[in-house]
């Protein structure tokens, strides 16, 4: 009796678990039919599957718009940013962690840094923009240098409770041995940062990747500068008559990130988990 | 006296490796925010070179005005709907994917997806689902309010603009709190169930205690989202129908750079993130007091 109960609870379970499958999947698998379809086709029927597999619209994107050019900007852009971010936070975040306890400066700099993370963007959006077009900066070189401004707070924040928890023995050897401070840091330290490094690099990569704000605000005024999301956005903008034209512009626009998390599953939740848990 | 070098040559370096982060801190966030709040004391308009200093003039006209009101009305009211669907759900969907299961990591790779996806791609997805997919089907089963778009009516857009959200915005929280739930003593579980407590008991005592920091987490993160939300707005609704989505962000956004009223803008928005610290400070005080750690 009460395994039978027991079944019955674990195959509502599953189909539960199913359920949430489908609908995870439906829109994209709505989204992949329609862009196979002519406007012919799609005026017929909306669920029907395709007459025959027809790659005509994804073709005409990729071969006759800006695309490859803004994938190549949003991975330029998303590269550089995240290489900044791993360059600049590592760093101040080891002075912080060590010096933090002997000299005041650093304690309040912690502190300095802290504070912007209660900030929401919306408040400095405006002036930032003003300071950016002030200083020539409404560019591709220009946005990824804001990037790494604005990760400098919550990766502080991460990688300073991380640092603290190495133990500084090793360090001291190395001071011992007559090593300078920058090569036991590049030497000893970075390498042993490796875990909240992919945590910082993947937060800061998908949110640098799926962007739209940023991007609208520094980069809308010429196709050559835009990124995938401004692409999307703007292509919608002009072919809104044509549906399965539309359509299609919305896996080529995930393809990218779509490769990238087959292959990188695994690292890209543990890397997002690690920040919010055990940091 | 070599010693006294060593020291010399730590401190400087340990100097300049704080300077970069410093000075693009300082350049791009302090001074746009420090400005920012300058500004909001003026008439600029964000376009001319002169303006006069009125100062709090512009936070009282935000205050008063109805289109301010609707904004903070139309994200407390978004809020607490995304905080209590995501919140929940993930909750549930973790403690499942968390229990002894089949393919745990093939649904989790499936749940999980959404999270990497653009929010703008998302809302566009979403927007031609809700004009072309559900209304066939309330048609067909004649549901009054499935028959039209969801996005058509100023009372259903904000629901509309809610399931956009909570199809890919579960994603993080639901890894969040299935990590959450590594924490949690299996001996205590195990030693209670033994003890003969009952499911739920074990969850209130046990599990949920436990849980709670990354709750916390979570309940801030999918807040400040709430609070702060701009993607899904543009994609879906861009404010309408008749203002009645368009959200602080958008409303921010608005007065900037399309109505030409910059200062207005950032009153509004320096509001806006005392409201976000505010909350953000009295949630993590509250969990703070109730936390086992």
């Amino acid at each position: 009796m009460s395994n039978k109960l027991k079944k019955m609870k674990k195959t509502a379970l599953y189909l539960f678990l199913i359920i949430g499958v489908i609908i995870i999947a439906y829109p994209i698998y709505l989204t992949i039919i329609t862009s196979m379809k002519t406007p012919q086709e799609l005026s017929r029927s909306f669920f029907a599957l395709p007459e025959r597999l027809n790659f005509d619209n994804f073709i005409a994107i990729l071969t006759d718009s800006d695309y490859p050019r803004t994938v190549l900007n949003t991975l330029t852009i998303t590269v550089f940013a995240s290489l900044g971010t791993i360059a600049v936070i590592p760093m101040v975040s080891y002075a912080i962690a060590r010096s933090m306890r002997e000299k005041r400066y650093y304690k309040y700099l912690y502190f300095f840094l802290l504070a912007g993370i209660f900030v929401p963007f919306t408040v400095k959006m405006l002036p930032l923009i003003k300071v950016m077009s002030v200083m020539n900066m409404l560019n591709i070189p220009g946005l990824v240098i804001v990037y790494i401004s604005s990760a400098i707070c919550e990766g502080v924040f991460l990688y300073v409770a991380f640092i603290q928890g190495i133990p500084i023995e090793l360090e001291e050897a190395a001071y011992i041995d007559g090593a300078t401070t920058r090569r036991t840091f590049v030497n000893i330290i970075f390498p042993l940062l490796s875990p909240m490094t992919a945590t910082v690099l993947i937060k800061n990569g998908l949110w640098f990747w799926n962007d739209f704000l940023l991007p609208l605000l520094t980069l809308n005024k010429s196709p050559d500068y835009w990124t995938l999301t401004l692409f999307q956005y703007n292509f919608k903008m002009t072919h809104a008559i044509n549906y399965p034209m539309i359509f299609a512009a919305f896996p080529l626009s995930m393809l990218p990130i779509m490769v990238f998390y087959v292959f990188m599953q695994k690292k890209i939740i543990g890397g997002l988990t690690n920040g919010a848990v055990k940091g | 006296m070599k010693k006294k070098k060593r020291i010399t040559e730590r401190n400087i370096t340990m100097f300049a490796f704080s300077v970069p982060a410093t000075v693009l801190y300082i350049l791009f966030f302090i001074y746009p925010v420090g400005a920012g709040i300058y500004y909001s004391l003026t008439d600029w308009n964000g376009l001319t070179n002169n303006y006069h200093f009125i100062g709090i003039k512009n936070y009282v006209s935000v205050l008063r005005s109805s289109r301010f009101q609707n904004a903070i009305r139309f994200n407390f009211k978004y809020t607490i709907l995304l905080v209590v669907s995501i919140v929940g759900l993930s909750l549930i969907m973790a403690l499942i994917l968390n229990s002894k299961i089949k393919a745990k990591s093939f649904f989790r790779g499936v749940y999980f997806f959404p999270a990497v996806v653009s929010m703008l791609t998302v809302g566009l997805i979403f927007n031609e689902v809700f004009f072309q997919v559900l209304p066939p089907i309330g048609q067909l089963l004649h549901i009054e309010w499935m028959s039209r778009s969801l996005l058509s009516s100023s009372k259903t857009a904000i629901y509309a603009i809610l399931i956009t959200n909570v199809w890919q915005g579960i994603a993080i929280p639901t890894v969040l709190l299935m990590a959450g739930l590594q924490n949690v003593p299996q001996e205590l579980v195990e030693s209670a169930s033994l003890d003969g407590a009952r499911k739920w008991n074990i969850f209130k005592s046990i599990t949920f205690p436990f849980l709670l920091p990354v709750l916390t987490v979570v309940t801030v993160l999918v807040i400040k989202d709430g609070l702060t939300i701009y993607d899904y707005i543009v994609a879906l609704t861009n404010g309408g129908p008749g203002g009645a989505t368009e959200s602080t962000a958008l409303l921010i956004y608005n007065h900037g750079f399309k109505e030409v009223n910059f200062s207005l803008g950032i009153a509004e928005a320096v509001i806006v993130t005392v409201i976000i610290c505010f909350i953000s400070f009295i949630q993590i005080a509250f969990s703070n007091k109730k936390s086992v750690y």
